[in-house]
């Protein structure tokens, strides 16, 4: 069979191989074919299943995923010590939606690099290979490899951001890179405990997904005569990693800096599908693997994403640069994924159909933010290299210069703020509708930001764009064409979704499935 | 018993690699090239070609599989260890005589002696790793170190940018031979102390002399201190806190050639002798907690010490120095997981592969510093500004090498790296928190790794023009980088040999 995930996996590498040997002058179209080929190969992912008969249970679950690739790598047992690494690629609906997302936003992101002329080649081969380390993480069905994958994306993006990024690129950079590794040696502790505990109580050592997520580790471990339950120190072992992708509070500082100073693109795949890794890693990781750690830490996990969710808008209140604002707001939507999750594992005794919205609606989010923040930032970014400057309050009237802009930025906007009919909506509502019945406080502080999200987002579109012109540019043309196709693409993503969100929710159940079936065969605590 | 020709086959690759020291010195001799004239290449291309003569012989020893092990009445040993480190010699010599090339011809003008020393040191590095009796490995580790002591001073020009760099490199030799007469002082001092309590200087012998030994008995005290007196004498090759004092002065002052040799060679052998002084010698099963907890506190020190201190400097190769000590400090966590487990062949295997690894990703590191110094003469961290518009190609595989010293995945340095650690958190006790103080170290070094790697990419180049890079100097970076990709894929066969390598250790040990 044609191994279809490695070659989406290692694809953009080769691109970014022939970029260094290609001629100078076509690194642009080089990047773009190669991205592109990737992209449309993904949709195979999608529509693969669907042909091949079995309909949409037929994407699987993580136990018997859709599209599984395997060779052994390192099978190394002598002694007390079983180390088994495998090259284990696989794809089931939770992967396969942010795969093709990545490899959307990765194709729009350089069509919508068009204009960078410093250091072309460069850059266009540092986001291919980015593209390769973020498809990995979402395809790695090996937890070694996840790790693998997971550090990937961490030098080209230290390098995308230290090069073409803005004023404060350097400081931004390193901070970035300072937190990112730091969460990943959390866990690669995680995992390597996670592994043993599993291998010394089954005695079976593997770290694939399938023995992962059908065995669960028990008893307590004790630290310093402190003792705590296996699986909570797990998930949080974990789940420091991704919280700080994610980001959630207080672990968030690093994504207002790296956004604001990276390059337009760059900051469209940070918020596009790196955040994503953090919530896909939060979701396939640790709630997969930690059930009834994840479990005692709902509680925990719901309080905080409500504070991300009212802190990122109430941040994002009083920002005068446009690109943090929407960083901000990043942070804030992200807050609802971790709302979702958290009411999904809920220790209430909720219905397991709530459940099941709040995941779905947590997942759709992820999607959903990922297309609405990917235009928010393409926008600012289109009215950066017109005007070279980003505060709000400078700008004033540009409809009267810009119509399509305009037109297309409120769009985004409506999406970002919860329009029904776009992506945004679905999302939030499933989430709402899900988590009430576990923490119904936390749902209504949730809620209740939507006006300030409103608030946030109108009050910029009013400052920037309607009210009488600022006559210091009188001289800004609209968008021009190539400015607006990625524009125009990722707000067809949003509309279709908005009005016809079954194809995500089929697209998800089966995996999502099996996660709340997981936590339906948990004890429900008595507390 | 007596002795046959089985014992001269065991031996055959010392002996090959001796013969070509050897010819190399006696060609040099003849040609008279004082280092610089046509004949340069031709010594050069001698020493790399005749190395194949030992390699041909270590190849027929490994697929010998019912040969004796031992020979020489248990002095040596060639068995599948020794082997393994026989090739990373072998390997280390080619690295070094490709990345040195152009250095001599600019520098240090005198091949032949360069590489008639190199080749001895690594017949004395061989020995140290197939060695099994106390004296022969003491002599071992002399016959390793002289030619160090030689090679650090042998720069005779000044590296441009350092107009001090010669009377330096004097310096540079003349604190090494008395620190290292000192580290030779004390490790023999741990072997007598050993000789006193076993009456023996045989490893097998001390091995099974210690297998009766209690542990509370009137001795214990004295093995105590030949334990700490050995381990403190290696501790000086291998450059672990608190023997680490002259690494920093010495790699900055040798010649970057010797540099990469000290940094390589010299840490291998160290950690050669080390192990198989204590595993093959029975102090694995005899060694009181004083020690594993002195083993334990030096590679959390080593550790930390180096990455910390490698961020400020201002030096590469002081920078390389304390990043060596630091990549001693995780060995050493896998070595302490030998405390719970004497036959822990995980993490002796774990331990192995990660050498073999560091070994081939910092041959590639210097081969990039020498690259540089020959194309700019300059040494500095701040002369790899903006080296990727200057040289593509350099700046990539050098990049490379330090995110794969720096343990960014997937490079093999990650894999051999998580390799080490899981081997060691599997022994429990106290290493799963060495572990996580490693892997918190791994994070501090990504300051100075991805550092150099920061200024390579993206500061501004002193200078807009094309570097000329040297064709030598570069294929050592190329091998190393094929290396480095090779590992990563080729892990698990690596691993499986270097679990044979560390099961022939455990063969003299009770129980």
């Amino acid at each position: 069979m044609f191994p279809l995930l490695t070659t989406l996996v290692f694809l953009p590498t080769i691109g970014a191989l022939v970029l260094m040997v290609g001629p100078k002058g076509a690194s642009r179209w080089i990047a773009a074919i190669f991205s592109g080929v990737t992209f449309v190969l993904s949709l195979w992912l999608y529509i693969g299943p669907l042909v091949g008969g079995s309909g949409t249970a037929g994407f699987g679950s993580i136990m018997h995923p859709a599209w599984s690739e395997s060779i052994p790598w390192v099978h190394f047992a002598i002694g007390t010590l079983q180390l088994n690494i495998d090259y284990h690629l696989g794809a089931d609906g939770l992967s396969i939606f942010m795969l093709i997302l990545n490899a959307l936003l990765s194709f729009l992101a350089i069509i919508g690099s068009w204009h960078v002329s410093n250091r072309t080649r460069e850059y266009m081969a540092l986001l291919l290979i980015l593209e390769t380390g973020v498809m990995g993480v979402f395809c790695a069905f090996d937890l070694y490899l996840f790790w693998l994958f997971w550090e990937v994306e961490l030098i080209p993006m230290f390098l995308l951001i230290a090069i073409w990024g803005g004023q404060r690129r350097e400081y931004a950079a390193w901070k970035f890179v300072i937190y990112t590794i730091f969460g990943s040696a959390f866990m690669l502790a995680g995992i390597i405990l996670l592994y043993f505990s599993l291998g010394a109580q089954n005695g079976a050592y593997s770290a694939s997904f399938s023995y992962l997520a059908s065995h669960q580790v028990a008893g307590t471990y004790s630290i310093f005569g402190i003792s705590i339950a296996s699986q909570l120190l797990l998930f949080l072992l974990l789940y420091l990693g991704f919280a700080i992708k994610l980001p959630m509070i207080p672990f968030h500082t690093w994504l207002p800096d790296a956004h604001t100073e990276a390059p337009t693109a760059v900051s469209v795949l940070l918020a596009g599908v790196l955040l994503k890794m953090g919530a896909y890693g939060l979701i396939r990781i640790c709630v997969d693997f930690a059930p009834q750690g994840a479990r005692d830490f709902a509680l925990p996990l719901a309080v905080l994403g409500a504070i991300n969710i009212i802190y990122g808008a109430g941040c994002s209140l009083v920002q005068r640069d446009m690109k943090k604002l929407i960083a901000y707001s990043s942070v804030s939507h992200m807050g609802y994924v971790i709302l979702g999750v958290a009411a999904a594992i809920g220790p209430g005794a909720t219905n397991p159909a709530f459940r099941e919205a709040a995941l779905t609606g947590a997942a759709i989010q992820m999607f959903s933010h990922g297309a609405v923040t990917g235009m928010l930032f393409f926008c600012v970014g289109v009215l950066y290299e017109k005007a070279h400057l980003r505060e709000i309050n400078a700008f004033g009237g540009l409809m009267a210069r810009m119509p399509r802009l305009t037109w297309i930025y409120t769009f985004a906007i409506m999406a970002s703020l919860g329009l029904p009919g776009l992506s945004g909506f679905v999302a939030e509502y499933l989430v709402y509708t899900g988590s009430f019945a576990n923490f119904p406080a936390q749902t209504i502080i949730a809620a209740v930001t939507m006006i300030l999200t409103a608030g946030y987002l109108l009050w910029m579109l009013k400052r920037a764009f309607y009210g009488p012109l600022n006559p210091r540019w009188a001289h800004l043309n609209d968008a021009n064409l190539l400015e607006m196709a990625p524009l125009v693409m990722l707000g067809v993503v949003v509309l279709f979704v908005g009005v016809y969100p079954g194809f995500l929710v089929d697209l998800l159940r089966p995996s999502l499935h099996q996660i709340i079936q997981t936590m339906g065969s948990l004890p429900v605590a008595g507390r | 018993m007596q002795l046959g020709l089985t014992d001269v086959w065991l031996l055959s690759p010392e002996i090959a690699l001796t013969g070509l020291a050897v010819l190399v010195m006696v060609l040099d001799f003849f040609m008279r090239s004082g280092g610089t004239g046509p004949n340069r290449g031709t010594l050069a291309v001698v020493a790399i070609v005749g190395m194949l003569i030992p390699a041909g012989f270590t190849t027929w020893l490994a697929f010998s599989p019912n040969r004796p092990t031992t020979g020489f009445y248990g002095m040596l040993t060639s068995d599948n260890y020794a082997l393994f480190f026989q090739y990373l010699f072998l390997g280390i010599g080619l690295g070094v005589i490709l990345a040195s090339y152009d250095f001599i011809r600019l520098y240090i003008k005198a091949s032949g002696e360069f590489y008639a020393l190199l080749l001895f040191s690594l017949v004395g590095a061989m020995f140290m790793a197939s060695s099994t009796e106390l004296i022969t490995i003491y002599i071992a580790l002399e016959l390793t170190s002289f030619p160090l002591y030689v090679m650090a001073g042998m720069l005779r020009n000044n590296i441009p940018n350092n107009p001090d760099s010669s009377k330096r490199s004097s310096e540079a030799a003349i604190k090494y031979v008395l620190l290292g007469a000192m580290s030779s002082a004390i490790l023999l001092y741990g072997m007598a102390l050993l000789y006193g309590v076993t009456g023996t200087t045989d490893l097998k012998s001390i091995a099974s002399a210690l297998q009766t030994f209690t542990s509370g008995g009137p001795n214990a005290l004295v093995l105590l201190l030949a334990d700490v007196f050995i381990f403190a004498g290696f501790g000086f090759k291998i450059s672990a806190v608190p023997f680490h004092m002259w690494a920093p002065d010495i790699y900055e002052g040798a010649p970057s050639p010797g540099t990469l040799f000290f940094s390589v060679a010299s840490k291998a052998a160290g950690f050669a002798a080390l192990i198989r002084v204590f595993i093959a010698g029975g102090l694995v099963q005899t060694s009181s907690f004083y020690v594993w907890g002195l083993i334990a506190i030096a590679a959390l020190f080593s550790m930390t010490l180096g990455n910390i201190v490698a961020i400020v400097q201002s030096d590469i190769k002081r920078m390389m120095a304390y990043s060596s000590i630091a990549q001693a400090g995780y060995i050493l966590v896998g070595f302490a997981a030998l405390a719970f487990q004497p036959k822990n062949n995980s993490a002796t295997s774990a331990i192995l592969v990660f050498i073999a690894v560091y070994v081939v990703t910092n041959i590639g590191a210097f081969a990039g510093i020498i690259a540089l110094a020959n194309a700019t003469g300059g040494e500095r961290v701040r002369d790899f500004d903006g080296l990727f518009r200057r040289s593509p190609a350099l700046a990539l595989g050098m990049s490379l090498c330090l995110l794969s010293l720096a343990g960014i995945p997937p490079l093999a340095g990650a894999v051999s790296k998580v390799v080490l650690f899981i081997a060691a958190w599997n022994q429990g006790g106290f290493l799963p928190w060495l572990v996580i103080a490693g892997l918190l170290n791994s994070v501090i070094s990504i300051a100075y790794y991805v550092g150099i790697v920061y200024r390579i990419f993206v500061a501004t180049p002193p200078r807009d023009d094309r570097l000329p890079i040297s064709r030598a100097a570069s294929t050592a970076l190329v091998l190393s980088v094929i290396g480095i990709i090779a590992l990563t894929i080729f892990i698990g066969p690596l691993l499986n040999a270097g679990g044979m390598g560390a099961q022939s250790l455990f063969s003299y040990l009770g129980k």
